[in-house]
């Protein structure tokens, strides 16, 4: 009797293990997503603003958290608002500056960093801008640090702003598709920032919107001194018109896309 | 009458000749019934994306451009999508650094509108109902095998 119970409990314990094995979680397809950063030919090239000046960059520090990669059903539309339906979502933890102008001319985008992901379409991306707890930028959402030249008027300037805003856009759009990852693939998805809107492109038409638009530098080389200006956003506010100012604070939300897909953009509580 | 009857041999002939035979500038119009997308792209102010450019991608292959086309000058745009394909056709429309994608259930085997639970990276996927059941029977089943051995080995301990 005693050897029949051992038996029995010796059976027990082999189908319960079996059972709990046969049921374990199922394990998604995973690939690897890869969260870049682009500031596009203008950041990595430069540019003509559209009051002429010639600018360049030395270095592009914006400081992003909470990058959230969504696979959402439905699409995300980021001109009706709300958040992404979101039946998968990936997570990149931050904050992390990033340099938009880092690498040559024809570099590509900045990689952020990766995360291992379940396989399928990432069709919406979030993020949010905080300021840099480190590095050149520490205390700054976003650092301008580059030169702009003029005729013979050269003005090297640094601009520290600190305009918290929360990005949440839909599909990636431009001359390729992004966001489709294949199991035991590798996947990228963008952050793109367009920064012609705030200093205007000079090879557009002057009543194009890009440049009705935008501010352009000549509100700031106003404010150069010997050809320097070192400015934050709290001495900007002090130094120049209201309505440049206000101007400039209603490009930031403006200046996030992914790709040339437009994104919604919420304000944070503000920071200087 | 003999005439009569060639007379009518000879109208009947004409009525049994092929149509095609009688007119050598006859046409032929044949028609199907296909679904079109029409497109109307503007930017925010109202003014028309006239120029834009537009890429479609088919359901069978998201990466791929199924085809790509121009917006004309009032930002409208029109194609016929295969129907042999059902599912989300996928369409972008840019144009100097703006642009958007929108998405168009085409045929009967469209995709589901349902949306699945929300899986977060790094948490363990959920069990199903029928793996939950499994499990639970299995504990119960341990348990009660425990207690009978436990009791038969005390049994067995006072005999």
């Amino acid at each position: 009797m005693k050897l029949l119970q051992w038996v029995l409990l010796g059976m027990g314990a082999v189908l319960t293990l079996g059972l709990v094995g046969c049921a374990a979680p199922p394990s998604a397809a995973q690939g690897t997503l890869e969260f870049r950063a682009n500031g596009e030919d203008f950041v990595r090239q430069g540019f003509t603003s559209k009051d002429g000046w010639s600018i360049t960059f030395n270095h592009l520090y914006v400081t992003l958290d909470e990058l959230t990669a969504y696979q959402s059903d439905p699409p995300f539309d980021p001109e009706e608002g709300g958040t992404p339906a979101a039946t998968v979502s990936v997570v990149l933890d931050g904050p992390i500056t990033v340099d938009l102008a880092e690498g040559g001319p024809d570099a590509e985008p900045v990689l952020i960093g990766a995360q291992s992901a379940p396989a399928g379409h990432y069709n919406a991306l979030s993020w949010s801008m905080v300021p840099a707890t480190e590095g050149p930028a520490e205390g700054y959402m976003l650092v301008i640090d580059g030169t702009a030249t003029r005729a013979d008027e050269t003005v090297a300037f640094v601009l520290r702003l600190n305009e918290a805003l929360t990005f949440t856009c839909g599909d990636f759009v431009g001359d390729t598709r992004k966001g489709l990852l294949a199991a035991d693939d590798t996947a990228d998805i963008e952050a793109t920032f367009h920064f012609d809107h705030l200093f205007g492109d000079g090879a557009a038409p002057a009543d194009d919107d890009i440049n009705t638009g935008a501010l352009g530098f000549d509100p700031l080389a106003a404010l150069a001194t010997d050809g320097t200006l070192q400015i934050d956003q709290t001495e900007l506010e002090q130094q120049i018109s209201a309505d440049a100012y206000a101007l400039l604070r209603s490009i930031l939300p403006g200046l996030g896309h992914t790709g040339e897909g437009h994104c919604a953009t919420e304000a944070q509580a503000a920071t200087q | 009458m003999p005439m009569r009857l060639v007379l009518l041999a000879l109208w009947g002939a004409l009525l049994l000749m092929p149509a095609g035979a009688s007119y050598a500038h006859s046409v032929s119009v044949e028609h199907t019934l296909e679904t079109v997308i029409a497109l109307a792209a503007t930017y925010d102010s109202g003014e028309p994306m006239a120029g834009a450019q537009v890429t479609v991608y088919a359901p069978n292959d998201p990466t791929t451009a199924w085809h790509t086309g121009t917006c004309d000058e009032m930002g409208r745009y029109r194609f016929a999508p295969d129907p042999a394909l059902p599912g989300t056709w996928t369409i972008q429309v840019r144009q100097a650094g703006h642009g958007k994608t929108i998405y168009v259930e085409v045929g009967s085997s469209t995709t589901p509108a349902t949306s699945a639970a929300l899986v977060q990276v790094g948490s363990a996927a959920p069990y199903t109902l029928l793996q939950l059941i499994v499990m639970g029977g299995t504990v119960v089943w341990g348990c009660i095998g425990t207690a009978l051995f436990l009791r038969g080995g005390a049994a067995d301990a006072y005999s």
